[in-house]
């Protein structure tokens, strides 16, 4: 009797499988365009620090807490997009809200990412006013010729950011031949109290603008930035692919009055005055097994030498000690706020390696990406490890689990960070 | 000597014409599947072998020979997501990211079996020689090979249906002759516009046995585009077409 009840089961689903398998449909009416659209993810990201309490960076953070070994931190993150169209006007916004549970108990933050107006009176020609990101360079894990972003993380380069209030225009031109398209991007970025005030020097208003070039099967952009509310920069970047599998890429940036920012032994922040060379070289290569690697050396210009940073974590330690033998913190946090805009930077210091390697779908596991990505100091041989897996297991979720190990000798870059374990998940739903 | 010389022209002439007329046949196949410019929209499923699906709906935009592009609707995880292809070279650009990069035709921006080249298709006639016709009664077998290195696969075998010059199958192999995956062309429907065509394209693959990946057309019309539309500035800007 089992045995019939489980065949017709078995039956059951069979002709289930195939009905659902005549079933898929598609029809015009569930693609209608809608202009007014929503949408964006909400994100749930839990994290465990191991500490490295030997390290100078733990010192400045954490000189007057004991927090023991670990600390944990649960991230809720939720961005939102909503845009309306109508003719040839566009409208769109994008918030960004933080809410974080941590040592220090629970913070919140909501931050307009973009607010923007579009006018595309005609295919060639776009313009925008408003908040938004320009999004320059070719390089994955850094940018130097992103005159006008923030930073990206290279830890999580995909992260939504910020951008800067903007007016800008793209004008674009295709032909014939080995060069298909010309476009140019010019821009103004005003810098006051209210705009922008985190760009630069204020009361300032900065333009610049981009030239690309699609040449020969190559991408060339021409960059540049002028305007007084930081040196003026110029730049170059490229992108090709050698064959089908194999891509190389590379920018280049020249700041002619680059201002270094050094704290001094007198608790004072002096600046080093000279021309700053920033470039990026990388490649990515595809295998036949569908395995990626990526390669990208940067030379960071703008970063401190070893002996720099050794002079920082002498002043943190000597701070350290007097705020121990004294009680006044006063050095420490004189420290940790200058520190937090200068030493304490994606990238401090002026040469690195950034490797990834992921296989896409291994097994027959679709939507399944383990990867494998390592930070390399080059300048002091300490370094990353981030074993990480990310997996979309239905329609708009996705997870992903990443462990950060760090290693480096006393002095050294990744040695000296505030923990060296970082245990990360990460759910995200899109809707 | 002249009887030599003639003998070898007519020869020559003949392989000549056979070629042409071959390379015209697969240029009929190319036209019937759809006009050189076009938009249309697709829905890609990807279907386990446990029976778990997920579906994209895609807006295609193709110009002429060389320009395609594509624009991700749904899900919302991919929305906004758009894919460029000028001839060889091809680009993702992903909203969060920002910046377009490069890609190549064997990835694939939507998993499962269907790859980049698949999803970004340029005429069959633009990637690939004839190299033989066989005359199967009802079907032609077509035999082609690929012009260059850097298309995705190097042969490819096509059985297309004599009156109508549109492919039932093509099977997609390697230069060894590995079979990589099949292609099966179902459902003739009328898009209006003279276009008459499969709706539905599905793939198996022996790579990945138990797989399957279909993809439905639910509207294809001829349109013309201007150049600009197939540059990588458009390309954040594609759902303005629609």
């Amino acid at each position: 009797m089992r045995s019939i009840t489980l065949y017709f089961i078995l039956v059951n689903l069979l002709v289930s499988g195939l009905l659902a398998q005549e079933e898929h449909t598609f029809d015009l009416s569930e693609i209608e365009k809608k202009p007014f659209q929503f949408g964006g993810y909400l994100e749930f990201r839990p994290v465990l620090f191991g500490l490295n309490r030997d390290s100078r960076l733990y010192e400045l953070k954490f000189y007057d807490l004991e927090e023991g070994k670990t600390i944990a931190e649960y991230n809720f993150n939720a961005l939102l997009d909503a845009s309306y169209e109508k003719g040839i006007f566009r409208a769109k916004i994008r918030t960004n809200t933080d809410i974080t549970k941590s040592f220090s108990g629970w913070t919140h933050n909501t931050t307009l990412y973009e607010a923007l107006l579009s006018v595309n009176p005609s295919l060639s020609f776009h313009l925008d006013i408003g908040k938004k990101r320009m999004k320059w360079g070719k390089g994955y894990a850094w940018n130097p010729v992103a005159f006008i972003d923030r930073p990206k993380n290279p830890n999580d380069p995909e992260l939504a950011l910020e951008g800067y209030v903007v007016l800008s225009m793209d004008y674009i031109k295709s032909f014939q031949g080995k060069l298909k398209t010309i476009s140019f991007t010019p821009f103004l970025l005003p810098v006051n109290e209210h705009i922008n005030s985190t760009f630069g020097k204020p009361n300032q208003l900065n333009f610049g603008g981009k030239l690309y070039f699609l040449f020969y099967d190559t991408d060339i952009d021409l960059l540049f930035l002028s305007g007084g509310s930081m040196p003026a920069r110029y730049g170059i970047d490229f992108a090709r692919n050698i064959t089908s599998n194999f891509e190389i890429h590379g920018e280049f940036a020249y700041i002619p009055d680059y201002n270094k920012k050094i704290i001094q032994a007198d608790d004072t922040v002096g600046e080093e005055k000279y021309s700053s060379v920033n470039y990026l070289l990388g490649i990515r290569f595809l295998t036949k097994t569908n395995t990626t690697f990526f390669f990208e050396y940067l030379k960071n210009g703008n970063g401190y030498t070893s002996y720099e940073l050794e002079n920082f974590y002498s002043l943190i330690d000597q701070a350290y000690q007097s705020y121990l033998l004294s009680g006044d913190d006063s050095q420490l946090e004189f420290l940790s706020g200058a520190a937090s805009q200068t030493y304490r930077t994606f990238a401090p210091v002026q040469d690195y390696l950034y490797i990834r390697i992921s296989q896409k779908e291994p097994w027959n596991i679709l939507y399944f990406i383990p990867s494998f990505t390592s930070i390399i100091n080059l300048t002091d041989n300490s370094f990353s490890l981030t074993p990480e897996l990310l997996y979309n297991p239905f329609t708009n979720l996705e997870l992903r689990a990443k462990m950060t190990i760090l290693f480096g000798k006393d002095g050294s870059e990744f040695g000296e960070k505030q923990n060296d374990l970082r245990l990360e998940f990460r759910g995200r739903y899109y809707f | 000597m002249k009887k030599i010389a003639t003998v070898l022209f007519i020869f020559l002439v003949s392989v000549a014409l056979y070629a042409s007329d071959n390379t015209q046949l697969l240029k009929q196949v190319d036209r019937n599947l759809n006009p050189e410019s076009f938009e249309s929209y697709r829905k890609l499923i990807n279907i386990e072998p446990n029976g778990r699906e997920k579906e994209f709906v895609l807006f295609t935009v193709k110009k002429g020979k060389d320009k395609i592009a594509a624009l991700f609707i749904s899900p919302a995880s991919e929305k906004g997501r758009s894919t460029l292809r000028l001839d060889e070279n091809m680009w993702l650009y992903i909203p969060n990211v920002g910046k377009p990069v490069r890609i190549t035709s064997l990835q694939s921006v939507v998993g499962g079996v269907f790859n980049n080249s698949d999803i970004l298709r340029l005429d069959y006639a633009e990637e690939y020689d004839v190299v033989e016709v066989e005359d199967l009664g009802e079907e032609y077998l077509l035999h082609l090979k690929a012009k260059t290195n850097s298309v995705a696969y190097d042969k490819l075998r096509m059985w297309a249906d004599k009156k109508k010059s549109l492919p039932n199958k093509i099977e997609c192999l390697t230069e060894a002759s590995m079979l990589i995956k099949t292609i099966y062309f179902k459902q003739i429907k009328d898009f209006g516009g003279g276009i008459i065509r499969p709706s539905v394209i599905e793939t198996d693959s022996p790579l990945h046995q138990g797989y399957k990946s279909v993809m439905i057309f639910a509207g294809i019309k001829q349109r013309e585009f201007k150049d600009e539309v197939f540059t990588l500035p458009f390309l954040p800007n594609l759902e303005s077409l629609r």
